[in-house]
């Protein structure tokens, strides 16, 4: 296997598979949408499949990123340079793996353009898997920026009634604060180069060179704008709930499971390593919005009419916690949090998918207008079930353990802030399970009879992430394990903080006669 | 005897660019008067082929480095460069023409005929660091253009275009010459380094010279459209022919960039000059991205939206300017060159005999009707938004880290920010072609192949340059190495 794995340019064919395919796609006429339905699928498929190779051959033990391609592109540090580490592979496996359930999800939401719509969710997957993949500054950016487009198509043609509102909407906010990372990477480009002469972008490069304390903060803040929103950090955050329940569903699930990750990966991969000192400084503040998020998130979750928006707040208040475990910036909770992130995204991914099922039948998403649907759909039931359970960190699902993590991570690094993140386990078995009381029992509310169970279709995007919630629940170790060695080396380089250089001047008033030999343009 | 008769036919050599264009524009507008066939695509050939045996010289005199009459016309890489891409943009607008003219009622022969003149004083233009000789090239893309703009003789807009670009450019060119006439009688030279070298040692900028420049400096920015003397363009953009549009919104940007690098480039590098100018281009250029993309915000019509968003660009390409960054300059025109035209001839496509659809409301549903029409454009406003992995983005990326680099931090931020406006509204059209049904539905003659060709060689550029414009970085690169 490893054999195998270290001919292949393995990590750009998973990154751009998908691309292909949807170059692919565009050549299918638009009238045969079985066929596109399916080359789109196999395509996806192909590309999970070669990430379960990239997850077999990884061998994570040095923390180093493995399956490492580098070629120069456009010169001056700005490299095609892509690897996966313990940090990513998870991510990038998640991606590969939701990607074919949501396109299976939408084969009877999505009636209407249907080559379009694949085409835009495989090009989506080439934007997200590239953003966990890039180990160049610019080519992250790249991926970065790029998959906006397809989610911006994906809400704007196939989403609810107010779905151009929402589009703009997030796109404007993940925009605004990605061009002010934008301006940040290039502090940071002058900055290196000012310091040694040379020109890179390479993401280990930037993160060996010191930076002067005020020049982190600036540089620390413009990045973790970018993830804030991206997260969404409170008070980020209120794109979220209109772009979630206005996107389609296997929008909502790709933007739920994997899009908010990237802010969180983008601190734990960027902001975080590339400005620990500031990081440090910032923890506190950023902790306690974290907080803010996971009670304001839970909250807003209990009182909310439609299901979809009440999944998309427990988004908010499960991505504080992560938050929360991120700035505790030690080993358990940094594991804890990757494996949260796992989690959430299998388990939201599974409950938007869930009210999938049901808008499919019913055409409504209202709480109100269900009821006893489990005596109807009694495998539904307990699909959702599992989904709910694994969110509310049942112990035996995955969320337990991700919780459990996170949680004596944080307890290690403050305690007071544990005990306020914990209210996260007691609100979301609120939320989750007072929904689904009033969806699945009570009297039954089906005049139309139009609640079947999940047919075989469903089953098949339901039933393997509900496998693997168990899965994950009971044999932790198969992924930690993976995880342990980069988080280990990401825990290590915050503990050494070498004395800031303070001869560097910061970008801002060069002296018109300092230049630099490197400058060959002029 | 034989070392002048060499010597003659490097001058040659040296002047056939321009000489092939001139040519090309003395047969095309003759012939246009004499001819008797109805059929006037012919015309359009003739000075295609004009541009190409321009095209070819340019090549063939890249490595050369050649100055004549005295240093006053230069063909250094730089020069060179740009006459390239003006043959580029000549080229695209003639191809455009060629079933637009005749939908439109346009002659043929009078559009090519003048195009071609005002390429000449684009090509003299940039191939000069003479007061004099930039005039000279200034004037005679100024005439050929005022004419260009009133083409469709029948349509208001267009003859109102052409009144409002003469009137408003011969003020601009009246502050030009008086501009220069203070910077001759300060410095004693026309050259572009005059007054430098007088001022070095000086205890400082000769205040005529200074109000001299301040006047050459709002000369050029009329015709680069710089705020706050851009009134003139939403209207001349709107009101030209299309294919004219492109032009306008291009070359005479470009030229007068040109010209603006020739003289600032260095003369930025001086502290006692840069202290005033560095900071008076700086705030024009913030004034020009916000006026063109708030403005933009507003539009009813995506011809006029395209002109507010020229505007827009011109304030990016002025950052470039302002940070000395010569090589993202010209990389970033080259980018826009192409998502530039490529929007409008998009919009040249979308006509039918004797009318165009330019408002927003025609684009709706789009997507639908049109899919390929609808994709190409949908790429084109991507880029000019700046969304990666497209040319845009990449040209944005050059010039606004080049700021940064050079110290210019808060014009980099005001820079994106202004791009972050823009987004807003190229998106709105993205809106109105994929999310909005149509209800007046616009029919087009879709059997254009030329314009398909442009639209095509556009998109490829477009996706090209932001993916990998290796090459042409290093060519450019390595063409402003030297001298500047």
């Amino acid at each position: 296997m490893t054999a195998i794995a270290a001919n292949l340019p393995l990590t750009s064919i998973i990154t751009f598979l998908p691309l292909a395919g949807a170059l692919l796609l565009v050549f299918f006429r638009g009238e045969s949408v079985r066929a596109v339905r399916t080359a789109a699928l196999a395509v996806s498929l192909l590309s999970f499949a070669l990430s379960l190779v990239l997850f077999f051959g990884f061998d994570g033990r040095t923390g180093v990123p493995e399956f490492v391609e580098r070629a120069s592109w456009l010169g001056r540090g700005i490299d095609y340079h892509v690897g996966v580490d313990g940090i990513s592979l998870f991510l990038v496996l998640l991606t590969a793996f939701l990607t074919p359930l949501a396109l299976l999800s939408s084969w009877r939401a999505v009636t209407d353009r249907v080559k379009e719509f694949s085409f835009f969710v495989l090009v989506l997957e080439t934007g997200m898997i590239g953003v966990f993949v890039s180990l160049n500054l610019f080519l992250f950016y790249v991926f970065w920026e790029a998959m906006l487009v397809p989610m911006y198509f994906l809400i704007g043609i196939w989403g609810g009634r107010r779905r151009v509102y929402a589009t703009m909407k997030f796109v404007l906010f993940t925009m605004f604060g990605s061009l002010i990372m934008l301006v940040g990477i290039f502090v940071l480009y002058s900055a290196y180069h000012r310091a040694t002469g040379g020109f890179s972008l390479a993401i280990s490069d930037l993160a060996g060179t010191v930076l002067p304390p005020h020049l982190q903060t600036w540089l620390f803040l413009a990045f973790g704008l970018a993830f804030a929103v991206k997260i969404p950090l409170f008070p980020l955050h209120t794109w979220l709930p209109d772009a979630h329940v206005e996107a389609p569903t296997a929008g909502s699930v790709l933007l739920a499971a994997v899009l908010l990750k990237m802010g969180a990966y983008g601190f734990l991969r960027l902001g975080i390593p590339l400005f620990p000192e500031a990081a440090a400084a910032f923890s506190p503040a950023l902790s306690v919005l974290a907080v803010i998020g996971i009670i304001y998130g839970g909250l807003m979750a209990l009182v909310q009419k439609d299901m979809k928006s009440l999944v998309a707040y427990s988004s908010v208040s499960h991505m504080g916690l992560i938050m929360l475990a991120v700035f505790s910036l030690n080993f358990e909770a940094t594991e804890g949090a990757l494996y949260q992130m796992l989690n959430h995204g299998l388990s939201t991914g599974a409950l938007f998918l869930c009210v999938g099922v049901l808008y499919e039948r019913t055409h409504t998403r209202l709480i109100k207008d269900y009821g006893g649907a489990a005596a109807r759909m009694p495998v539904f039931a307990a699909l959702l079930l599992a989904a709910m359970l694994s969110s509310a960190g049942l112990p035996g699902l995955n969320g337990f353990v991700g919780e459990i993590l996170c949680l004596f991570g944080i307890f290690a690094s403050n305690k007071v802030l544990a005990a306020l993140g914990v209210s996260t386990v007691i609100l979301s078995a609120a939320y989750l399970l007072w929904l689904y009381r009033r969806v699945m029992h009570g009297p039954l509310r089906d005049p139309d009879g139009r609640l079947r169970d999940v047919d075989r279709r469903e089953l098949a995007y339901l039933v393997p992430i509900v496998v693997l919630i168990v899965f994950m629940g009971l044999f932790p170790g198969t992924i930690l394990r993976k995880m342990d060695g980069s988080v280990a080396r990401y825990v290590e380089s915050l503990k050494i903080k070498p004395k800031a250089a303070s001869s560097w001047a910061i970008p801002g008033q060069p002296a018109r006669a300092e230049r630099h030999v490197g400058e060959l343009e002029r | 005897m034989s070392g002048s008769w060499s010597a003659s036919v490097t001058t040659f050599l040296a002047l056939a660019p321009l000489l092939a264009v001139v040519a090309g524009a003395l047969v095309v507008l003759l012939a246009e008067a004499f001819m008797r066939r109805a059929n006037r695509e012919p015309l359009g050939y003739v000075a295609a082929l004009a541009l190409l045996a321009a095209g070819f010289f340019t090549v063939r005199s890249w490595d050369q480095d050649l100055t004549y009459f005295g240093g006053r016309l230069l063909l250094d890489r730089f020069a060179l460069l740009l006459i390239a891409l003006f043959v580029v943009i000549g080229l695209a607008v003639v191809l455009m023409s060629l079933e637009y003219a005749a939908r439109q009622g346009l002659k043929l022969g009078e559009l090519c005929g003048l195009l071609l003149l005002a390429v000449a004083g684009l090509m003299i233009m940039v191939s000069s660091t003479d007061w004099l000789v930039v005039f000279l090239g200034l004037e005679v893309l100024s005439v050929a253009s005022y004419a260009l703009a009133g083409l469709k003789r029948t349509d208001r807009s267009s003859s109102e275009a052409a009144a409002k670009y003469f009137l408003m450019g011969s003020f601009a060119g009246a502050f030009f010459v008086f501009g220069l006439a203070l910077v001759f009688g300060a410095t004693g030279g026309l050259g572009f380094s005059a007054f430098l070298g007088n001022g070095t040692s000086g205890p400082a900028l000769a205040t005529a010279a200074s109000v001299g420049l301040g006047l050459i400096l709002a000369a050029l920015g009329f015709k680069i459209a710089i705020a706050p003397f851009h009134m003139w363009a939403p209207d001349v953009y709107e009101g030209a022919p299309t294919p004219v549009t492109v032009f306008l919104t291009f070359g005479p940007k470009a030229a007068g960039l040109a010209v603006l690098f020739r003289l600032l480039a260095p003369a930025l590098k001086d502290g006692r000059f840069a202290a005033v100018f560095s900071p008076a281009l700086s705030i024009m250029a913030v004034l020009t991205m916000f006026a063109g993309n708030l403005a933009a915000l507003r539009q009813k019509s995506l011809k006029r939206m395209l002109a507010y968003s020229s505007i827009a660009h011109s304030g990016y390409l002025l950052v470039a300017i302002v940070s000395g960054d010569g090589p993202s300059l010209v990389f970033y025109l080259v980018a826009y060159l192409f998502m530039n035209a490529g929007a409008f001839s998009v919009l040249a496509a979308m006509s039918g005999p004797g009318v165009e659809y330019t408002a927003l409301d025609d684009f709706a549903g789009l997507g639908r009707r049109y899919p390929w029409l609808a994709a190409g454009l949908s790429v084109f406003l991507l880029s000019l938004a700046g969304f990666p992995p497209t040319a845009g983005f990449l040209a944005k990326f050059y010039v606004f880290s080049g700021a940064v680099r050079e110290g210019h931090f808060a014009l980099a931020v005001a820079a994106v920010l202004a791009s972050l406006v823009s987004v807003a509204y190229y998106l709105k059209v993205i809106v109105i072609m994929y999310m909005k049904e149509g209800e007046g539905e616009v029919a087009i003659e879709a059997e254009n192949p030329a314009l398909y060709l442009v639209l095509f060689l556009c998109l490829f550029g477009t996706v090209q340059l932001g993916l990998w414009p290796g090459n042409l970085l290093a060519l450019i690169r390595q063409a402003l190495s030297t001298g500047f």
